[in-house]
Parts: C-alpha cells; structure tokens; sequence
C-alpha cells in the first residue's frame, strides 16, 4: 500500500514536469497572444474584456491577455517590452514614453471626466465651480487652516498624475502637508478613505459611480465635474516594434477595431445598463479637440 | 462566474502543487547533503536559509520580474506572465522554508536512526531505507506546509503572474484585484473559499497518511 | 573475541576521548567502569565497529574490521550488537522494533515474529508486542531495545547502561538473563554504578579520562573503585 502510493506520487510529479516542459515548448503555436498592460481603473470597468470579447467574434483565434496594473507600472512594463500594447489615461507621462520611442501609434479611443468629490457641508466652498484649478486653491487654503482634509492616490495613477497637474497649475504644492493625505492605494480605498475622513478628493466617474450605487459613499458628492482640467483622455498604444519583439500585426488590427465605429459604439454603450449613464465617451468624431487637449495636458 | 471561480481553484491548486514539487525536488538532496558535511560552516548556511523563510514575496516576484522581462537576461524564454514563471516563483521562494524544516528533520534521523541501524546489522542501504521510512510522514507534513505558503502568497503570482483572466489569476491575486474594485464582499468569499481549499487538501492528505 | 590494539579516537581535532587502549574482550561478562565522561560509551562503540578510531586496531576473532570490504564489514557487524543507552524506538509497533534485526538479516517474516514472542516471553514484555512503541514508559523502551537485541542471538552483546533508571524487580530480571547467557557469549556492559551488576561479572576494566587505570577480578578492583569516587 505504500509502495503505491509512492510511486503513484512519483509518476504525478514526473507528469507535471514533463507536462509542463511539453506545453512550454509546444502548446503556444495554436492561439495568437496579444499582451496589453492597462491601468487597473479601466480594467475593472470591464471595458476592455468586453472590447476583447467582440474582438475575438471576428478574430476566434487571438487571445487578448490584460495586464491590469498602475499606470506607471503600466507604462514601465511596455518600456521593457513585456507587452505589446497599453492603454492608458495619463498624457503627462505617456508624452515622456513617446518622446522615448517606446510607443507608436497612439490613438485617442474614449473619454469621461475627473471630479472633484467632498464632503456635502463641503467646508472649503467649492460646489459648482466651473474651474477645478479653483477649486483646488480653495481647498488648500481650507486645508491650511485645518477644516478639511484632501486625500491623495499617491500612487503614480492616471488620477494621481492629473491631480499633481492641477495643483502645479494652481501653483501650489500640497505634498507634506499635515491636511493632504497620501494613500498610496487604489481609487475604491481612496473613496472610501474620503469618505470616512469627509475629506475631499479627485476621482475618475466610473468608480464613484460605481461605489454610490453601492450605497458606500454616504459622506461624499460629486461637488466639481466641469472645466477643462478635468477631462480624462483614454489613449491606447502599440509598443514600438522597431525596440521590441512585438506582434505589431496583431495589436494594429485590435487597435483599429477599438476605434472603428464598432469599437467605439461598444464603448459609447458601455455601462448604460449598469449605473444609468455612460462611463465613457466615445473618441469618434472629436479627434482633434481631444488630440489638443491632450496636448495641452502632456506639457503639464 | 462559477465556472471562473472553478478555474482560478483549480489553476491555484495545480500551480502551487507543482510549484511544492519541484521545490522539494531540489532541497531534499540538498538538505541530504548539507546534513552530511562535517564542517562549521554548516550551522551558518542553515541560519541564511532560516533567515530567507522570511523573504518578502514581493522582493522575490521584482527579482524575477527583472530577470525574466523580455529585456532581461531570461527575456528570451518568455515566461513571463505565464503560468510556468509563477511556479517556478513560488518553488524559489518556498525552498528556504522546506530546507529549515527538513534540515531539522533530517539532522535529528540522521544521527539517531543510522548509527541505531548500523548497531542492529543494517548496511548502509538497509540504514537508509529504514531512515526514510522513519521520516516520510515528517517529510510529507512540511510538504504540505510548504504548499499552503504557495498557495497564500500574493506578491509572486501578482508580479509575474499578471493576473490574467483565465490563465494566470489565482485566488490570491484575484481576492486582490476584488479589493481593488471595492469588491469586498467577493473578495472575503474569496479567501474563504481558498481558505476551505487548503483545510481539503491538508486533510485529505492527514486522512491518506495515516492510511498508510 | 574482540582486541583493541593501541586505540586512539577523537570526536574533536586532537581532544582525544580514548588515548592508548588496550583490552580484549572475551566469554563471559565483562564490565566497564568508569564515571561520566571517561569514554566508555565511545570504548564500546569503537569495539561495535561504530566508530573507526584514529589510531590502532580492532580485531574481531583476529580479523582486523576496518581493513575489510564493505560486503565483509556488514557480515562481521552482523555478530555484534550494541544497545545504546538512551533507547532509541522505531516507528511501529513494539514487535515491529524487535524483528527488525533479524529481517534484515534475512529471516522469514514468521520466524522472525516466532524468535520475537520467545524472548518476550522471556522478558515478560508480551502485553507490550502490540503497542505502538513511541507510547512506551522509559523502563518499557530500555525493555525493548534490550528484547530487540537479544532475539538476534549472536556472539558479541555490548550494553551501554542497561539497567540504569528501572525498577529493581526488572533490574534482576534483567540480570539473570544475562548471566544465563555468560558461558555462550562475549557481553561488555558498561556502567557507573557497580552495584548491580558486578556480582555477574568475570573481569572488571576501570576507565577514567579516557585511559584504563586497571583490569582484572571483581573484588579486587571494586575496593579501589569505591575508594576513588
């Protein structure tokens, strides 16, 4: 009995190992593999399977792998060549990987806004204002005499980074400062930190929205979602094939589905059904106004 | 859902079971024979082992990240963000903690069992045989310790895993990306169930041992 | 008949435990004595072929052991037994730890079993066959360890501490077995207590730092000993 039982785990092991040096070697010829690195925000929307779901009704034979991280990381991975795509929502930082050669083919594919959520009493008096710039200025001053607090991503996020935007636009640095919080973690903790603290923060709609409709987000409303700094630019890149090893064929064809007019119908639905209204905008038909503000927002 | 739910279980269980494999493959040689060396040195090499059990999962999956990305060294491979780099990741980073317990062990066998078996008639085959039958279920027990720190590990599987859907997600990363969304509800559900995952097979595999 | 010639072991570099020993062991029962310390344990691990000694040799019915082929060196290790002082169990139960000698000296299961309920009976450790043995009182193991050395019934018997810490009535038992198997066998106790056993004794050899300070009849060196320590 227990010869048996050791030689039957001895062959379950010699099994393993040469299963795995089998498929390793042999089993990746059948499906085309396309690898892109997102920003975890985007992905857990669902967008992006969905967008890949569709994808693969025209293309059965591809399999699109989502790499979900932070921004940052999600632009660090691409500069390594471990994907062959991104899609991502930071100009600022994307200009720098561009101007490094490291992305090709960028396209603008959708949109949404920022906004500037806080306590309903909102101590620093910055519902309704059409400037986020302001906005911010005043929250610092009430932050400065110690009414609130402002919670920060800290992470190097796509809202992170448009958050640093604003307040270098506002000419403030809020970094250190006893009221300006630092999270360090993702947009859902970040919302619910504000919200337990009645801090004020910067958040991408979709998981408000989300959070809201959840009932968790008691404390907090939506109190600026209106001026140009606040606009939220979903771009989406191929990984330059000249630096890397990439299937440049591949990412083209998904790249030109994402913004063909079916692709961008998708995301134009998208999210409709779920919280009543879209999270995100189509980029169709407003290439240009969007490529000037993107511009506008990579040189901040 | 479900049948993602099912794919994640099993993926971890499949990845971790390997991954404690092949660990084991490398250390009980090793262990057999860091045992048997007679020199001081000794005692230190068993101390940085020990010390390694504490080894920060995320400092093991950066390691590997930049060794194994296509412009590291092992790019060419292209094992990233596949199932095989994660078991591999895990073997790494379980083999501290199997060789401290086996040591003990072994140490302990070693010195009581094959004098007792050479005193008894035994040549050194027969010492052998009888010391590991002395040790399996020892042997057996740190196995399965050595598995639920691979099955529990988050910062590996994340980092090199990528937590694809439906080719490298794993409980651990996906209770991880549920937090993230705010999903708290599925992401303790989650961990429950990896939880009741681990309890199986520790008792399924208590229940075989003492069949045997 | 074992001879020690010119022994000189060291566990450690040049700290030797045996310096310069000479002896020989023949029929009958002979008793080291020394306190804790003086080398006794390891005196009757070299004379086991345990342990090769650093320097002299060790003959068993004039065949020099270490000079022999592995093949060779089991056949002879195989008249010899030695029990240690602390009894070490295997795992299984009680008849499992006292056939195992003679199964892996080739004997059938049922013989094996058939020798094993013999010398328990002898022992009067029969109640204990099917126990498990790691669940065993002290004086229960010592019991067994011996059983499990006796059964092999062979030539050379060395006993490091054998009655020490049992009970008194197990202790005799003990003793009359041995002495039973005095005119038969080669058997080398070692102790630090005389008490008990030298009134089986043939010679008594006196250990202390490792060097042999006396040897020869009971009575005469018992005086000395007690004396001494």
């Amino acid at each position: 009995m227990k010869k048996f039982l050791m030689i039957s785990i001895i062959l379950v092991a010699i099994t393993a190992i040469t299963t795995i040096i089998y498929v390793s070697l042999f089993g990746r010829e059948t499906l085309r593999v396309l690898k892109v690195s997102t920003t975890t925000s985007l992905y857990v929307t669902g967008l992006l399977e969905k967008l890949s779901e569709e994808f693969r009704k025209e293309y059965p034979d591809v399999v699109i792998q989502f790499i979900a991280v932070g921004t940052g990381r999600a632009l660090e991975i691409a500069s390594r060549g471990d994907v062959d795509m991104v899609f991502v929502h930071a100009p600022s930082l994307e200009h720098k990987y561009i101007k490094r050669g490291i992305l090709v083919d960028g396209r603008i594919i959708a949109y949404n806004y920022f906004v500037i959520v806080g306590p309903k009493d909102d101590p620093a008096g910055i519902k309704g204002l059409n400037s986020p710039v302001k906005a911010l200025k005043r929250i610092y001053n009430a932050g400065v005499s110690g009414m609130t607090l402002f919670i920060s991503r800290g992470d190097n996020s796509g809202t992170h980074i448009r958050e640093l935007t604003l307040w270098r636009k506002a000419g403030l640095n809020p970094i250190g400062q006893k009221w300006y919080i630092e999270s360090g973690t993702g947009m859902s903790k970040t919302l619910m930190i504000a919200n337990e603290r009645k801090a004020y923060t910067l958040s991408d709609i979709g998981t408000y929205l989300k959070l809201k409709g959840e009932g968790i987000l008691g404390r907090l409303e939506v109190l600026v979602d209106k001026g140009e700094g606040l606009i939220n630019i979903y771009s989406a890149y191929i990984v330059n094939p000249d630096k890397y090893k990439v299937d440049y064929e591949l990412a083209k064809l998904f790249l030109e589905f994402v913004s063909s007019k079916k692709g961008q119908k998708i995301i134009d639905e998208y999210g409709v059904r779920l919280f009543g209204r879209p999270l995100f905008y189509p980029a169709y038909g407003k290439e240009n106004e969007l490529k000037e503000l993107w511009r506008v927002l990579s040189e901040g | 859902m479900y049948t993602e739910i099912y794919g994640i279980a099993l993926r971890s269980l499949l990845i971790s079971s390997t991954a404690t494999l092949l660990a084991l493959a490398w250390s009980i040689p090793f262990t057999v024979k860091l045992v048997s060396i007679r020199h001081e040195s000794k005692e230190a090499i068993v101390g940085v082992f020990n010390a390694l059990i504490g080894l920060p999962t995320v400092l093991v999956g950066l390691v590997l990240y930049s060794i194994f990305s296509c412009s590291g060294p092992l790019g060419f491979l292209e094992l990233l963000y596949t199932p095989y780099i994660i078991i591999i990741g895990e073997s790494i980073l379980i083999t501290p903690l199997l060789i401290s317990l086996l040591y003990e062990i072994f140490n302990r066998a070693y010195n009581e069992y094959w004098e007792l078996a050479l005193t008894l008639g035994a040549d050194k085959f027969q010492a052998c045989k009888l010391i590991i039958r002395e040790i399996i279920s020892d042997v057996f027990v740190v196995s399965l310790i050595g598995f639920s720190r691979a099955i529990g590990e988050l910062g590996v599987a994340l980092i090199v895993g990528g937590n694809i859907k439906g080719y490298t997600r794993v409980f651990t990363t996906a209770i991880a990306l549920e937090v993230e969304k705010g999903e708290f509800g599925t992401a303790i559900a989650l961990g429950l169930l990896l939880f009741i995952v681990i309890l199986s097979v520790i008792l399924t595999a208590r229940v075989i041992k003492r069949r045997v | 008949m074992i001879v020690l010639k010119n022994i000189w072991f060291s566990y450690v570099d040049e700290n030797y435990v045996l310096k310069n020993i000479d002896i020989e062991f023949n029929r009958g029962i002979t008793i080291v004595l020394g306190p804790n310390g003086s080398g006794k344990t390891t005196l009757l691990k070299i004379a086991s072929c345990i342990y090769k000694p650093m320097r002299g040799e060790v003959l068993i019915d004039n065949i020099n052991y270490w000079s022999l082929n592995e093949e060779e060196k089991v056949k002879l290790r195989r008249r010899i037994v030695y029990v240690h002082e602390n009894p070490i169990l295997l795992r299984g139960s009680v008849l499992d730890n006292i056939i195992y000698g003679l199964i892996i000296r080739g004997y059938s299961k049922d013989d094996a079993i058939k020798k094993a309920y013999k010398i328990s009976r002898e022992l009067n450790i029969t109640s204990l066959l099917s126990r498990k043995a790691k669940t065993l009182s002290m004086g229960e193991r010592r019991l067994v360890t011996l059983a499990r050395a006796l059964v092999l019934d062979i030539d050379y018997l060395l006993l490091d501490e054998p009655i020490v810490h049992l009970h008194p009535s197990i202790r005799e038992l003990i003793i009359d077995i041995i002495r039973d198997m005095k005119s038969e066998k080669v058997i080398v106790i070692a102790t630090h207590d005389p008490l008990s056993t030298l009134k089986i004794a043939s010679k008594v050899v006196l250990l202390d730092s490792g060097k042999i300070v006396n040897m020869g009849e009971p009575r005469n060196i018992l005086d000395k000993y007690i004396v001494k320590y």
